[in-house]
């Protein structure tokens, strides 16, 4: 099973309840795909035993060959190569290695050449898990092949937690593509509603089914659950705002380690997501 | 031929603050004293905006243009493409602004004048 954790935005608690749930599973692998901002490893501290470069492709020009003739740069989607006076110029972030530039030149006059947008890091967490976290690099758009990569790695293990980036940006599309459930992680404060509101959407556009964990729960008001009603969405489980969850949080721990009641939430809504199983 | 970043068709209109997503070009043939206005058909890409409205310019002959920045890309275009840039700090008419330029009174640029622009994708 491929449980996506997801949120409406960041700090709604969606890595704590991700890396919590791992820590409390038999044999679950997490994979973070939050790649701009991957913070689940700070908590399950993995000893790294593997790292991996992520590369794309962007393409060279030959200038002995080309004749500017402009084909490559009306075919370009993406505005990446750009035929001008004496020379083409290449923007190689906004290139999405398709391909097609190589193949409508009429000179051949196009190679590619590879580049690294970003790593990999596998390892074992403090728990004893497996885990991967990607890592995109500064400056670099589109973390959707790191993302893509991250899943092909764990496609064959029963259970993966996808620790998913925040909102619904096509990184976050990438990361739920093969999931069989989502976790949605909100707080019961107004934003809180209508960040959700969006990821919602997204969910029942792809067809994914959704259970709600209620992070905080116990401060700001009830629209979560009136929403969640309205929508006939179940909630899987509520989390309690609690100043020593934070503390102990704040010291970077897995607070399920450290605190019994909290532990016995998080195997609450393990065992409300596992049930599902039948169902979808 | 110059070229004008415009919020609007013609002479009358305010100037742009943007280039690569800038709603019109104003071009202006100094010869035959004539304003003809395109519609910037670079402002819907999410992406290399700047260097699409390059190439847009240099397919209708443009050899100036006066902006208001130009980011990295834009500007590495400009140059492939031998047009020549001057800047505009003043919400004025495209038709004052051209004033300003005649009068020798904006300033030639061959740098960027913003940051590379990244995490387009988070919104
Ligand atoms: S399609 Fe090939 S020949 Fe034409 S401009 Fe591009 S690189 Fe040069
Ligand atoms: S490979 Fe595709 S995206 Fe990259 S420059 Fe060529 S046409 Fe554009």
């Amino acid at each position: 099973m491929k449980i996506a954790i997801l949120s409406g935005k960041g700090g709604t608690g969606k890595t704590t309840v991700a890396t919590n749930l791992l820590s409390v599973s038999d044999s679950g692998v997490l994979i973070d795909t939050d790649v701009e901002e991957p913070n689940s490893h700070l908590f399950l501290k993995p000893q790294i035993q593997k790292t991996e470069a992520i590369k794309k492709r962007y393409p060279i020009v030959d200038e002995s060959l080309c004749d500017l003739c402009g084909a490559c740069g009306d075919f370009c989607r993406f505005n990446a190569i750009l035929p001008a006076k004496k020379s083409v110029l290449v923007f190689k972030e906004l290139c999405h290695d398709c391909g097609g530039c190589q193949m409508v030149c009429p000179n051949d006059a196009i190679r590619y050449k590879e580049r690294s947008i970003g790593m990999v890091y596998s390892g074992h967490t403090i728990t004893g898990h497996e885990m991967h976290y990607g890592e995109l690099t500064v400056g670099e758009i589109s973390g959707v092949p790191i993302i893509e990569r991250l899943r092909e790695i764990t496609m064959d293990d029963d259970l993966v937690l996808i620790d998913c980036p925040p909102g619904t940006a096509c990184s976050t599309v990438a990361a739920i593509d093969s999931a069989d459930f989502a976790i949605l992680v909100a707080e019961p404060t107004p934003f809180g509603v209508s960040d959700m509101k969006m990821v919602v959407e997204l969910l029942r556009d792809l067809g994914i089914a959704m259970g709600v964990v209620v992070n905080k729960d116990g401060l700001g008001d009830k629209d979560i659950y009136q929403y969640c009603e309205s929508e006939d969405i179940q909630i899987l489980g509520r989390i309690p705002f609690k100043k020593e969850y934070a503390r102990k949080y704040a010291g970077g721990n897995l607070i399920s380690q450290v605190d019994d009641e909290y532990k016995s939430i998080i195997e609450g809504i393990l065992k409300q997501v596992m049930s599902q199983k039948e169902v979808v | 031929m110059l070229a004008v970043c415009a919020k609007q068709p013609g002479l009358d209109s305010t100037v742009e603050e943007r280039f690569g997503r800038a709603e019109y070009f104003v071009l202006f043939d100094e010869e035959k004293n004539m304003p003809q206005s395109i519609e910037n058909k670079a402002k819907f890409e999410s992406g290399g905006a700047g260097g699409t409205a390059v190439r847009l310019l240099n397919e209708n002959g443009v050899d100036v243009v006066l902006v208001p920045e130009l980011g990295p890309k834009a500007m590495d275009a400009i140059k492939a493409f031998e047009i020549t840039a001057y800047r505009y700090t003043e919400q004025k008419s495209v038709r004052e602004i051209i004033e300003d330029y005649k009068n020798g009174k904006l300033s030639k640029i061959d740098t960027s004048t913003t940051a590379s622009k990244h995490g387009m994708y988070k919104a």
